[in-house]
């Protein structure tokens, strides 16, 4: 702010005046450089803004944050994040275009107000006042009202516990309800004290057997032993994974246009529960979904917690056709989801402008941005093991080493080691029996001879692209690999062996199959390598087998010699007499790049001697060690490292895979084969003015929000183009005891959950426009216990708000407290909550005895799938069966398609997952009371309880005292039994089951 | 008016909030779908209810309504743009003129194609958007924002808003429902119905109007033989007592009465609903009219006649879509305009028609709006031979009925058709109007959301006064 005592100041370009600026303009006048005058502030401009604009824009309102009467806002613009005068250039000062008309989308006044706009020569006056400086003397400067932080981002201090009562919560509680003259509620049963608190951890029903073992322990710490003890079951995590999944709108399928599966995003799933049941602490959990393969790479069995990076939705369509819009929209998911569910803080709201309400300037938004700027959704490979993590390192470092001919990698004692082996394996090399030959045909025109030596030639007119065919037979008894040998031929161009102009060929696949004796269908073999003398560059020959009819092998530019490749088989085959083999070469590429002149044999022998080896290393096979020359030397072992090195990484286990955001990825795409990914270094990412695509300004460096004033807002980061590193300098701002926000919002959050609502109403939103804290000394008090006391342990936390008072309170209506609170701000009372979406189903696989507890794994289908119009699918939830394998399973591990919800948990105010979700809604409609009490769900469990209840008691009292027994904990009295008994009489037992699961009683916990 | 300085909070709880505490919450909030409007307007409204008409795959301007006989003057000439634009599915072609003959129709002279022989005898009904813009040429993102005003999923669509804004003219039938083609469900699947962030009773309720149970769990599935005619009335009966007795020893909590209320209406909409779905008590003129006796008009024909029903029945809002997402069966001619469009303009060209002279004869236009509408339009360029890619830069919408000035047209595309030139219009402005329409300022009516009073109209949106009676 300026505060200087200068008559004037001068203004640099950025409209902004810093303090360079203001020295420069200093010097300027100290130099005595001639000043131009304008029109004079005080006396012709300030009385039109006065009467012009500031019925908006001045001290009473500041429509889009800017005011005309404060001199540095007026200059540096309002929300928009742009300068509103731009010095000695009135033509491109929006403050000029707006109030002259130059700018055809904005006119200021606007023209439907009151406010009477400027006069010409009003316009002139004010083109020539910036034109001219403007200057705008320090006494008119005007100053904002330096206003205390909002009570999130204020430095975080423990407050003193008010009162003596041992629970620090209770304290702060009671205090303020004294204040307000009100007492707290008294303790709960212990009936309704296992019910509240199973729910709460658990998300499950006790037993009738757990509720009266519990109500008759003497033991006075009973219910600490019971939290505990629900608190170490693994009900635990898959409860509250669920409330993190909402948080951050987890799903198993993209949403959008092409809503399919991520099959790959259930292991992320696992991690969290596994996180949440282990307690791990809450810095490692952040530091872990955002980079745990920066931060922990020797523990790539945690993996799967960069799911988290995959969580949100994605658009396969925009990302195919439009991926300027993609780019911009995908990264602005992830930085929404990371800020609302870390720190709870909207910076999304900055995209088009700097934010109306907290202090985030757009810049911060688009810094954010640049943290996800080199990654994208998608399937990421990994090792889920260290020590195969590290061999497949050394292999592919080996591979690496023998493609780059890298002497000093290559020529190593255990390289020379590896070689001898390979070269003992091998001894003299394969023998090959030339295939005996039946037919033989090209198709596309071109002729197809065999010579005396049976070598097959093409000739005739040469076709752009043909395939070949031959058949024949072997007398070997089984086969491991089949050659190719190419020829070269005078008559070829070049003399071939290619019929392409240059004598080259492209080889695009080559298959083999088997006729079995007597079979009409052959059986297609699966080649698992293969190797040629020679390739081209980037034609290898494994792209002859690579299933992809789009890349060929060639040999250009090694033309007018003879080629061979070899193609080993993934097993022998064994030869039945009378079997026929059938190769096929297919040369689609076009062109006429086709083989001109060919034959075909095969092996028995074991494949470690088969492989083709350039003519060169094959030379040098013949010599003695001894009289190699340095160069043969490093020919030969890297051909030969590469085969190892090639059967090494085959001989690991496959990789595992998650669904996550990362720098290479596979893009799941249904049916078709993944399409790979890759950002290179991370794209370069701009301040896009009004958020608009169309209109990048300056290049953004990743960071930070700016407002936590005790960590740098940008990073400092060692390599800039190392995505992973601006991740993990993103992890380690949130993660940092300094990060006021991201401990207080966990602490709110996990309050928020066990009370039904935050001490701030709104969970993902502790900013200006979020709520006010009812207890804002509690949140403060609780968050730095739980970063220095509990050191971020969830479990801890949970156990200190369950054994509390105030949570144990009775949650029946009080007069008193309902008249002076009804919302129940201050907690005079427990709240009571209805059982939630996945609570009410695993209740009720529960009760019915129906509930199947394990654990992990692929999702869940609780719908029958068919094809749909395009890639999204047709789901029908209502044909799923309810004795279907998986039935049973909890909520938390069925798959959650974003955009087609299962209609039972949506009626259930199941959040939509297009969005992220901190607090469940409630609703009570029609429809929801429709799905109760049809849904085929609901139908069939109480089919399932009747049955249940009917095996254990003929007796109609007692089936009717059990069901209430375990839907309601209680003995029916006299008056419903009778009721009981005769509705079961008239409709059975079954009908009875039906309504006791739509009974409040029944949905709501005390 | 006398401006009234409002706080953020009056704005919120003027129209119920959601995030409030459940404790607050009042009976008649939580059943806001099955409640009669309680809420007062902004300003006296000329529409009660709404049929929206939603072209799925972006139906081609320049072939049904916007005729430019400069393409047929640069027909075959490449003057697109060189690089693919965002969004395109493939780089541009040459222009193409359209392949049908178009005529001037009415007082008003509207140019219509020949595609809609039935609707161009009633273009001095409606208002004509011919401008409109969007912000993408993608479908899922398009149909977003159509429905929702955003490009992202998880905002609530003009039905849900209108739902929430307003509740129910009737109580014992949803005041959203949502006619998907029998095809399937348009791009996005339920997203384009979603109540986003509204409390879930404001989604549009899909009826599948084909099916032996159009509303699943209207009644039990046969499945079960406990659940019956006879035991349904028993059991709820036997419900509603224990759930007194029970709301009794549990005071001060309206989410249990609440939830009492919800089985009574939802008793009544049992009642209710059969006989509103079963188009076939409708006289055989009136189907035949609808072209149900059609195959080619039978699924659209059935769903306007169906549609008519809700409306008159006191549904706030009724959807109808043509087509479903996809390659085919929809509006999205990227193959050939010439034999892709023109069933799919023969499928809703009579029953729409039909449906605006029966809404009259009915006398539903007194407070009826009918909003015909696509996600974006198409290209001027060729694709694929006579196809036609995806356009945002400009497509036409028309109105129709209360509130409507007729046989105007607002706004002009360029001459290409390629680009919105004048008077261009977004989903803002047309969501706006049928919220001022409906009585409800679109600036007004708002949500706290994580951090911002969500509207339908985002920041944006402007009453299209032009077309206003």
């Amino acid at each position: 702010m300026v505060t200087g005592s200068v008559g004037e100041c001068s203004i640099n370009e950025e409209g902004s005046i810093g303090m360079f600026s203001f020295a420069a303009g200093l010097l300027s006048v100290l130099l005595g450089a001639p000043l131009t005058t304008g029109p004079d502030f005080a006396r012709e401009v300030r009385p039109v803004l006065e009467r012009s604009c500031f019925p908006c824009h001045g001290p009473e309102r500041q429509k889009s944050g800017y005011r005309l009467d404060v001199r540095a806002i007026a200059l540096k613009g309002g929300d928009s994040g742009n300068a509103a005068i731009i010095p000695h250039d009135a033509q491109n000062s929006p403050l000029f275009r707006y109030v002259s008309g130059d700018d055809p989308d904005m006119q200021m006044p606007p023209e439907d107000s009151k406010t009477p706009p400027l006069s010409e020569r009003e316009i002139t006056q004010l083109r020539a006042w910036i034109d001219a400086g403007p200057s705008w003397p320090d006494e008119l400067a005007g100053t904002v009202a330096e206003e205390a932080p909002h009570w999130s981002l204020q430095p975080l201090v423990s407050p003193a516990i008010p009162g003596q009562e041992t629970n620090p919560i209770d304290g702060f509680i009671q205090a303020k309800l004294a204040e307000d003259g009100l007492a707290p509620s008294p303790e709960a049963t212990r009936r309704t004290l296992i019910q509240r608190v199973h729910f709460d951890i658990t998300g499950l029903p006790p037993s009738p057997e757990e509720v009266e073992t519990f109500c008759s322990d003497p033991d006075p710490a009973a219910y600490e032993k019971l939290v505990d003890r629900l608190l170490a079951s693994p009900r635990y995590g898959e409860r509250w994974a669920r409330h993190w999944f909402d948080t951050i709108q987890f799903a198993d399928t993209h949403g959008y246009e092409h809503d399919i599966i991520r099959a790959n995003a259930w292991p992320y799933r696992d991690y969290v529960i596994q996180a949440f049941n282990e307690d791990k602490a809450w810095a490692r959990f952040i530091r872990e979904q955002l980079a745990t393969d920066y931060f922990y790479p020797d523990q790539p069995e945690m993996t799967p917690a960069l799911g988290y990076l995959g969580a949100g939705p994605f658009d396969l369509s925009t990302y195919l056709t439009a991926g300027v819009t993609f780019d911009y929209l995908s990264r602005d998911t992830l930085v929404t989801q990371t800020m609302s569910s870390f720190v709870s803080t909207t910076a999304n709201c900055a995209r088009c402008h700097n934010h109306k309400f907290d202090p985030i300037p757009q810049t911060d938004y688009y810094a954010l941005q640049a943290v996800f700027s080199g990654v994208i959704k998608g399937d990421l490979a990994y090792d889920g093991v260290l020590a195969v993590k590290e061999e497949r390192g050394r292999w592919q470092a080996l591979r690496a080493a023998a493609i780059a001919k890298d002497r000093d990698a290559l020529l190593t004692p255990d390289n020379e080691a590896r070689i001898r082996d390979w070269l003992t394996a091998r001894g003299a090399g394969a023998t090959w029996t030339p295939l005996d030959v039946e037919t033989f045909q090209s198709t596309d025109g071109a002729t197809h001879t065999r010579n005396a030596d049976g070598i097959i030639e093409s000739g005739g007119a040469r076709p752009d692209k043909a395939t070949y065919t031959v058949t024949g037979t072997t007398r070997l008894p089984e086969i491991t690999a089949l050659r190719l040998n190419v020829y070269t031929v005078d008559r070829l161009p070049e003399k071939g062996p290619g019929r392409h102009d240059n004598g080259n060929f492209h080889l695009s696949e080559i298959t083999l199959r088997v006729f079995e004796p007597g079979e009409l269908n052959p059986l297609e073999l699966t080649f698992t390598r293969a190797t040629a003398d020679f390739n081209q560059k980037d034609w290898g020959i494994e792209k002859a087998i690579d299933g992809n009819a789009g890349s060929a092998w060639g040999i250009h530019p090694a033309v007018g010699m003879p080629h061979h490749a070899v193609f080993e088989l993934a097993e022998p085959l064994v030869i039945k007499p009378g079997a026929r083999l059938a190769i096929a070469l297919r040369q689609v590429h076009g062109g006429g790049h086709l083989i001109g002149a060919y034959s075909l044999a095969v092996t028995g022998d074991p494949t470690a001697q088969v492989a083709a080896l350039p003519t060169t290393v094959e030379t040098a096979l013949e010599i003695p060690d001894t009289a190699l020359t340095e160069i043969q030397r490093v020919e030969r072992a890297a051909s030969i490292i590469h085969l190892v090195a090639v059967d090494g990484l085959a001989a690991l286990p496959p990789l595992s895979q998650i669904y996550t955001s990362a720098a290479s990825v596979r893009i799941p795409d249904a049916g078709k084969a993944p399409k790979l990914a890759s950002i290179k270094t991370p794209k370069p990412v701009h301040r896009l003015e009004r958020g608009n695509f169309n209109t990048p300004a300056e290049l953004i460096e990743p960071g930070a929000l700016s407002a936590i004033g005790a960590l740098p807002a940008r990073f400092s980061l060692a390599n800039p183009q190392n995505e992973a590193e601006r991740r993990a300098a993103l992890a380690d701002w949130i993660a940092s005891p300094e990060n006021v926000l991201t401990w207080r919002s966990i602490v709110n959050r996990v309050w928020h959950y066990h009370f039904g609502r935050g001490l701030c109403n709104t969970p993902s939103d502790l900013g200006k426009m979020g709520g006010t804290p009812s207890h804002p000394e509690l949140v403060d008090w609780l968050a730095v216990w739980f970063r220095d006391e509990a050191k971020g342990s969830l479990k801890a936390l949970h156990r200190l708000i369950l054994t509390s008072e105030t949570f144990r309170q009775s949650s029946q209506y009080r007069e008193d407290g309902a008249t002076r609170d009804g919302e129940n701000r201050l907690l005079w009372r427990q709240n009571r909550h209805r059982l939630d979406a996945d609570a009410y189903r695993d209740y009720t696989n529960a009760v019915t005895g129906q509930l199947d507890l394990t654990m992990g794994g692929p999702g869940v289908a609780h719908f029958t799938q068919g094809p749909g119009a395009q890639l999204t699918p047709t789901l029908d939830y209502n044909a799923y069966d309810w004795d279907g394998e998986g039935a049973g399973r909890r909520s938390i591990y069925r798959i959650v398609w974003r955009g087609i919800a299962d209609p039972f948990m949506e009626a259930l105010d199941f959040p939509d997952l297009g969005l992220l979700s901190p607090q469940r809604g409630f609703s009570a409609s029609s429809l929801q009371a429709l799905t109760l009490y049809n849904n085929n769900f609901v139908l069939h469990r109480s089919k399932n309880l009747a049955e249940r209840l009917a095996a254990k008691s003929s007796d109609l009292n007692t089936q009717i005292a059990q069901a209430t027994g375990l839907l309601w904990y209680r003995e029916p009295n006299n008056k419903e039994q009778d009721a009981f008994r005769e509705f079961t009489g008239k409709n059975g037992l079954a009908a009875l089951c039906r309504v006791l699961l739509n009974s409040n009683e029944y949905l709501f916990v005390d | 008016m006398k401006t009234q300085k409002t706080t953020a909070f009056d704005r919120r709880n003027f129209l119920m909030n959601i995030g409030g505490g459940f404790a607050g919450l009042a009976l008649a909030q939580m059943l806001t779908e099955d409640a009669a409007a309680k809420v007062p307007f902004h300003h006296p409204p000329r529409v009660h209810r709404v049929i929206q008409l939603f072209m799925t795959g972006g139906a081609s301007p320049m072939d049904l309504f916007d005729y430019k006989p400069e393409l047929e003057r640069l027909d075959g000439q490449m003057l697109g743009p060189k690089e693919k634009p965002d969004g395109f599915t493939a780089p541009a072609g040459a222009l193409m003129q359209s392949p049908f003959a178009f005529k001037q129709h009415g007082e008003s002279g509207r140019w219509v194609s020949e595609m809609f022989p039935e609707q161009a005898k009633l273009v001095d009904e409606m208002a004509f958007l011919m401008a409109m813009t969007t912000k993408t040429n993608v479908h899922g993102p398009g149909t977003y924002m159509m429905n929702s005003g955003f490009l992202l999923p998880g905002f609530p669509c003009m039905g849900s808003w209108i739902s929430h804004a307003l509740g129910n003219i009737a109580d014992n039938l949803p005041s959203f429902v949502v006619l998907p083609d029998a095809k399937g469900l348009p791009y996005n699947q339920k997203g384009c119905f979603s109540s986003g962030f509204l409390p879930v009773v404001h989604q549009g309720t899909v009826i599948n109007a084909a099916a032996e149970q159009p509303v699943p769990d209207l009644f039990p599935g046969k499945t079960h033989a406990f659940a019956n005619r006879d035991s349904d009335p028993a059991g709820l009966a036997l419900l509603d007592t224990i759930n007194r007795v029970h709301a009794a020893t549990h005071p001060g909590d309206s989410r249990l009465d609440a939830r009492i209320s919800s089985y009574e209406l939802a008793a009544k909409m049992q009642l209710a609903a059969p006989e509103a779905f079963d188009v076939m008590r409708e006289p055989d003129y009136v189907r035949r009219a609808y072209g149900m006796e059609e195959k080619h008009t039978e699924d659209f024909g059935r769903r306007c006649l169906l549609a008519t029903r809700l409306i008159e029945r006191g549904v706030r809002f009724v959807q109808v879509w043509s087509g479903p997402q996809g390659a085919v069966g929809n509006w999205d001619n990227h193959a050939s305009i010439t034999k892709e469009l023109p069933p799919m303009a023969a499928s809703v060209d009579k029953p729409i028609a039909t449906m605006l002279r029966d809404l009259k004869s009915r006398g539903l236009d007194e407070d009826t709006l009918v909003i015909w509408t696509t996600e974006f339009g198409r290209t001027p360029f060729a694709q694929a031979g006579t196809g036609r890619d995806h356009n945002g830069g400009t497509f036409v919408s028309w109105l129709w009925g209360a509130g409507v000035r007729s046989g105007v047209a607002h706004g002009q595309s360029d001459d290409w058709g390629y680009k919105a030139e004048v008077d261009k219009t977004y989903c803002y402005d047309l969501h706006a109007t049928v919220l001022h329409l409906l009585g409800i300022d679109h600036q007004r009516l708002t949500v706290r959301r994580d951090g911002i009073d969500r509207r339908l109209t985002d920041v944006h949106g402007n009453v299209i006064k032009e077309i206003l009676a």
